[in-house]
C-alpha cells in the first residue's frame, strides 16, 4: 500500500489551483486588455524558472462525508524565479478571483512575498492589481477573536525593512487601490501601464461618498495623474513593456545590499570622445541646451535609463553604465526653470540619492544648478525644506561620487550636488557663486544702480563688467576642482575613475545607516 | 485631421513667437520661446502639421501647462 492515492489527489488539487478564476474569469481579464497573474509571471521570468510557493493553496469545501466539493484557488501567487539568470521573488494578486481582494487563502501569501525576498536576499518584483482588504472579509463575530494580538509586530514593518535590504520593483497592470497602492509607493521602481492601470487610495465610490465628487478611475488615478504626481516612476505602453522596464531596472542593482553593484562587460570604447561635447553648452548663458544629449554622449551607448521624467522635471535622474559599471546619473535640465530645484525636483533628488546609497551605486552628477526655485508658488510649497532634505541626503551619502560642473552652480541648492570626497571635474563653461549674476547684481549693487541717471543701463554695465571678469581658470589654479577638462575628455576621465573606485564598491557591501524610505 | 494643443512646460513670459498661423512645422520645431528664470525656453511642436492657432504674443505671461498654440495634421 503506497501513498499514490494522496499523490494523485495532490496533483489534482494543484491542477485546480492553476485554473484561477476559471475560463470565464480569464476571458474577462483578457477582454479588459490585461494579462492574468500567471501570464505576467511567465512574461517576466526566464522561461521555466518559476518555482511557486504554495501550489495547492485554496479555500476548500467538503460535504458531510468529507468529500471535496469545492476548491477556490488562493488569489495571490508567489514564488522564486530568475530574471536574466538572477534569482528573484515574484508575487501578485489574481484579479480573476474576487477582483484581487485577498481571499482567506491568498492573504497569507500576500504578506509573505517581502519576507521571502528579505530572507533569501534577492530582489522582489510585485505585479499588483487589486483593491486590498474588503469590509466583507473582516472577522467580528461575537465570541471569536478579532484583530491581531496586541503583542504582534507591526504587519507592515517588513514592507519598510525590505526597502533597505533588496531591490523592490512594482508594476500596476490594472486598478490598484488601498494597501496595494501603498505597495506601489513602497518600491524602488514603480511602473504603470498607460491605458489599463489606475492607482488609487480610494476608488470612485469612496470618493463620491466622502466628497460628493464624481470621477472615473482614470481621472482619479490614471497614468496622466501619476506621471506628474511622482507616485510612479515610469509609464509603460503595455504590460510587456512594464515588465521589460522592471527587468532593466534590476540590471543596474545588486541582488541585495550585501552584494556589490554589478559591472558588466563594457561594449563601448572607454576612450570615446564626442566632438559635439565641445559645443554642447552655448556661450550665451541664457540659451538652453539638451543635458540628456550630454549624458548620452558620455555614458556607455544606449545605457541610460531615465526614471520619473515628468515629475520634478528640472532634475533628471536615472541609471546608466560607464565602462560597464552601473552608475546613478543626476543632471539638471535647464529647459525647465533653468534646472532650478523645485519642491518636486528636490524630492526626486533625495529619493534617488538614497536609492543609490542604499545599494552602493556610484553617482555621476552633471551640474547646471541655478539654485532653488523662487517665487510665490515655491514658497507656498515649502520648497527649501525638501531642498535641504536633498542637501542632507548628498552630504551623508557614502558612495563614490563624481561631479561634472557643466554650467551653473549657484546658491545653497548647489550643495545638494556634492557628497563627501567627491571627484570634481569642471568644464570651461562653468559659472558659480552665491547668486546668478543677473539677480545678484540687482541686490548687491542696488544703491549704485538706484543712484544712477539710467538705473537699467547701470545694472547692465555692472553685469557686463563682472561677466567679462569671469574665468574658469582660477578654480583649476586653486585646486578648487580636481581638473578643469576639455568636455570631450569627460568619458575617458570618468571611465578611468570607475577603475579606481572598484575597491570601494567592494568595501561598501552591507546595510547603510540611512536606507531609503517610501 | 487631428488637432493637437501645444503646452508650455513652464511659467514665464513669452519672449518670441517663431511661427505664424499657416506655417508647416515638423516635430521638434520651435514655435514659441518663453523666458523663465532668465533662460530662453523653447516650446517645441509635438509633431508634424500646420499651425492653426497661436494663443500668445510677446510679453504675455504664461502658466505651466498653458496651451500656447494648436497644430493640425
Amino acid at each position: 500500500m503506497s501513498w499514490l492515492d494522496e499523490v494523485d489527489e495532490l496533483k489534482r488539487r494543484r491542477r485546480i489551483a492553476r485554473t484561477q478564476g476559471g475560463k470565464e474569469g480569464i476571458a474577462k481579464q483578457h477582454a479588459r486588455g490585461r494579462l492574468t497573474i500567471r501570464e505576467r509571471i511567465d512574461a517576466l521570468l526566464d522561461p521555466g524558472s518559476f518555482q511557486e510557493h504554495g501550489k495547492a493553496t485554496a479555500i476548500p469545501e467538503y460535504d458531510e462525508d468529507d468529500q471535496l466539493t469545492g476548491f477556490v484557488p488562493a488569489n495571490y501567487i508567489v514564488g522564486f524565479g530568475k530574471v536574466d539568470g538572477r534569482r528573484v521573488v515574484v508575487g501578485g494578486e489574481d484579479f480573476t478571483l474576487k477582483g484581487g481582494s485577498p481571499n482567506s487563502a491568498g492573504l497569507r501569501k500576500s504578506v509573505y512575498a517581502e519576507h521571502l525576498a528579505v530572507q533569501y536576499k534577492v530582489p522582489l518584483v510585485r505585479m499588483l492589481e487589486g483593491g486590498g482588504g474588503s469590509v466583507k472579509g473582516g472577522g467580528g463575530r461575537r465570541g471569536g477573536t478579532v484583530g491581531e494580538p496586541v503583542f504582534s509586530p507591526p504587519r507592515f514593518r517588513i514592507i519598510a525593512d525590505a526597502m533597505g535590504q533588496v531591490p523592490v520593483a512594482s508594476m500596476a497592470g490594472g486598478a490598484v487601490a488601498g494597501f496595494p497602492a501603498g505597495r506601489m509607493a513602497a518600491s524602488h521602481f514603480s511602473v504603470m501601464t498607460r491605458y489599463t492601470a489606475q492607482i488609487l487610495i480610494g476608488g470612485p465610490k469612496l470618493v463620491e461618498r466622502a466628497l460628493g465628487v464624481s470621477m472615473t478611475k482614470d481621472e482619479l488615478g490614471g497614468a496622466k495623474v501619476h506621471a506628474r504626481s511622482g507616485l510612479v516612476d515610469n509609464i509603460a505602453e503595455d504590460e510587456h513593456d512594464a515588465l521589460a522596464q522592471c527587468r532593466r531596472f534590476l540590471s543596474y542593482l545588486p541582488s541585495s545590499v550585501y552584494e556589490r553593484t554589478p559591472r558588466l562587460e563594457c561594449v563601448d570604447d572607454p576612450q570615446r570622445m564626442e566632438e559635439e561635447l565641445l559645443h554642447a553648452v552655448p556661450r550665451d548663458s541664457n540659451a538652453a541646451f539638451d543635458m540628456r544629449e550630454v549624458v548620452n554622449m558620455v555614458m556607455d551607448q544606449n545605457s541610460f535609463f531615465e526614471l520619473g521624467r515628468d515629475f520634478g522635471d528640472s532634475q533628471v535622474v536615472g541609471f546608466a553604465r560607464l565602462s560597464g559599471q552601473a552608475v546613478g546619473v543626476l543632471a539638471n535640465d535647464c529647459r525647465v526653470y533653468a534646472g532650478a530645484m523645485t519642491a518636486e525636483a528636490a524630492q526626486k533628488y533625495r529619493r534617488f540619492v538614497e536609492l543609490c546609497d542604499t545599494f552602493h551605486v556610484p553617482v555621476v552628477n552633471f551640474v547646471d544648478q541655478p539654485g532653488f526655485m523662487i517665487g510665490p508658488e515655491a514658497e507656498r510649497k515649502g520648497t527649501i525644506r525638501y531642498g535641504m532634505a536633498a542637501v542632507a541626503a548628498a552630504a551623508q551619502a557614502t558612495i563614490p561620487w563624481a561631479v561634472i560642473q557643466v554650467h551653473k552652480g549657484f546658491g545653497v541648492a548647489t550643495a545638494a550636488h556634492y557628497a563627501p570626497d567627491a571627484y570634481i571635474l569642471a568644464w570651461p563653461s562653468v559659472e558659480s557663486g552665491a547668486l546668478p549674476l543677473e539677480g545678484g547684481v540687482a541686490v548687491a549693487y542696488h544703491r549704485e544702480i538706484d543712484g544712477a541717471d539710467d538705473p537699467e543701463a547701470k545694472r547692465h554695465e555692472i553685469e557686463e563688467r563682472l561677466r567679462s571678469a569671469r574665468s574658469p581658470f582660477p578654480r583649476a589654479e586653486s585646486f578648487a576642482v580636481h581638473e578643469l577638462i576639455d568636455p570631450r575628455e569627460t568619458r575617458p576621465t570618468l571611465c578611468e575613475w570607475v577603475e579606481w573606485i572598484q575597491p570601494v564598491l567592494e568595501e561598501l557591501k552591507g546595510p547603510v545607516q540611512f536606507p531609503i524610505r517610501p | 485631421m487631428a488637432r493637437y494643443p501645444v503646452e508650455s512646460e513652464v511659467t514665464g513670459t513669452v519672449w518670441k513667437v517663431e511661427v505664424t498661423v499657416g506655417d508647416s512645422v515638423t516635430e521638434g520645431d520651435v514655435l514659441v520661446i518663453i523666458e523663465s528664470m532668465k533662460m530662453e525656453i523653447p516650446v517645441e511642436s509635438p509633431q508634424e502639421g500646420t499651425v492653426t492657432e497661436l494663443l500668445v504674443q510677446p510679453e504675455d505671461s504664461v502658466e505651466e501647462d498653458q496651451v500656447v498654440a494648436f497644430i493640425e495634421d
